[in-house]
């Protein structure tokens, strides 16, 4: 006899062994909340894009962004915000679908393909909000180096000087590194919470996966 | 207390509550861990019970909602994950804090059982259940053939543990 029909034979003649728990107790569970996965996801995922909507709003509201408008003309400047906005909404619809798609009664593969699937385009989305950014960011950086007039006078200084080649190498360098920061820290920030939620998620997947193999 | 679903998912819950504790007794190694994985089960079969049609029976139904949320919608309270990870297995025996009343061969067999992981777990219940491999399979999403292999290992893996 294997070692699992051994305790097969206790599996099922031991029904008394825990603790009953009660219709009332029953009652009172139904009311607690739940700590399951898919919620922290969807929490997180909403909060990450209010996040980049916030981000978005605040960006278009500063000095800096006004004076943009003024450089780059307001139809250019609108198919920009058109398109940052349609990337929010396409994201948040195909976000809604799959989120949609998660069914506890679901075959354990299918379940954890739609759950992960559902983070992936989170995922998708950050990444092409962090792209957009950095791009956005280099072509603001271009536009007022020829245009703001508070750097035309400080480069005109300088220029004086004859300190032309070091200015502009500063400034792009100065604004490149300050991008590459900040882009940095946001994709560190969201893998750290990313793989603390789906790190377990994620060994059983491919331990599923393996299976098949 | 409650609307007529409320009342015929407690009282049917309440009835074929030891298949809940069955996949708790497999999946965690206390009885603290147990009734915190027992709710969140409970609130996860209330969650998808309308859906439920009444043509399969409440077991039948349940037990893959269970295994759901055993394997992946139940997030382990942070303590449980630590002390799982950084304890050795010798430490874990040792601190095994079930006190059911089982013979000491059975606790063996159980403490073996907590070694596999996720997933092996899952092919163990559903044996010990006496689910045929088509139905195990179909649970988890995986070919009936793949299904029979891995639980052949499982039973290997087993008596390695138990027998090192």
């Amino acid at each position: 006899m294997d070692v699992l029909d051994k305790l097969k034979n206790d599996w099922n003649k031991n029904g008394d062994r825990y603790p009953k728990i009660s219709e009332n107790e029953i009652y009172a569970m139904l009311h607690k909340r739940s700590s399951s996965i898919v919620k922290w996801i969807l929490l997180i995922s909403i909060i990450e894009f209010a996040f980049f909507l916030t981000l978005t709003f605040m960006l278009n509201d500063t000095p800096s962004a006004k004076s943009m408008v003024e450089y780059i003309g307001t139809s250019l400047n609108t198919v920009f915000g058109s398109i940052d906005m349609g990337i929010n909404l396409v994201f948040m619809y195909l976000f809604y679908v799959n989120y949609k798609k998660i069914t506890n009664t679901d075959t354990v593969k299918n379940l954890m393909s739609n759950i992960l699937k559902t983070r992936k385009i989170v995922s998708r989305y950050i990444f092409i909000k962090l792209a957009y950014t950095v791009v956005m960011s280099l072509v603001v950086l271009l536009i007022l180096y020829y245009n703001d007039p508070e750097w035309l006078a400080t480069f005109h200084d300088l220029e004086e000087h004859g300190k032309s080649v070091q200015a502009t190498l500063l400034y792009f360098v100065g604004g490149i590194i300050g991008v590459s920061l900040i882009v940095t820290v946001l994709w560190l920030f969201y893998k750290l919470i990313y793989g603390l939620l789906l790190k377990r998620l994620n060994k059983n997947y491919q331990e599923l996966k393996k299976i098949e193999i | 207390m409650g609307s007529d679903l409320e009342r015929s998912f407690v009282e049917q819950l309440q009835e074929n509550q030891n298949l809940i504790h069955k996949i708790c007794r497999l999946y965690t190694d206390s009885e603290d861990a147990h009734k915190d994985l027992f709710q969140e089960i409970t609130i996860q079969l209330w969650k998808a019970f309308p859906q439920f049609r009444g043509d399969s029976k409440f077991t039948t139904w349940a037990y893959r909602v269970g295994l759901n949320t055993a394997i992946t919608l139940y997030r382990k309270k942070s303590k449980t994950i630590n002390t799982i990870e950084f304890n050795s297995t010798i430490h874990k025996v040792n601190q095994e804090e079930y006190n059911y009343e089982e013979e000491e061969h059975i606790k063996l067999l159980y403490q073996a059982v907590h070694q596999l992981n996720d997933i092996e777990k899952a092919l163990v219940f559903m044996y010990l259940e006496d689910k045929d491999y088509g139905e195990i399979a179909e649970t988890l999403g995986i070919s009936e053939v793949n299904a029979r292999v891995k639980m052949n290992r499982i039973k290997g893996k087993l008596k390695k543990i138990l027998n090192p």
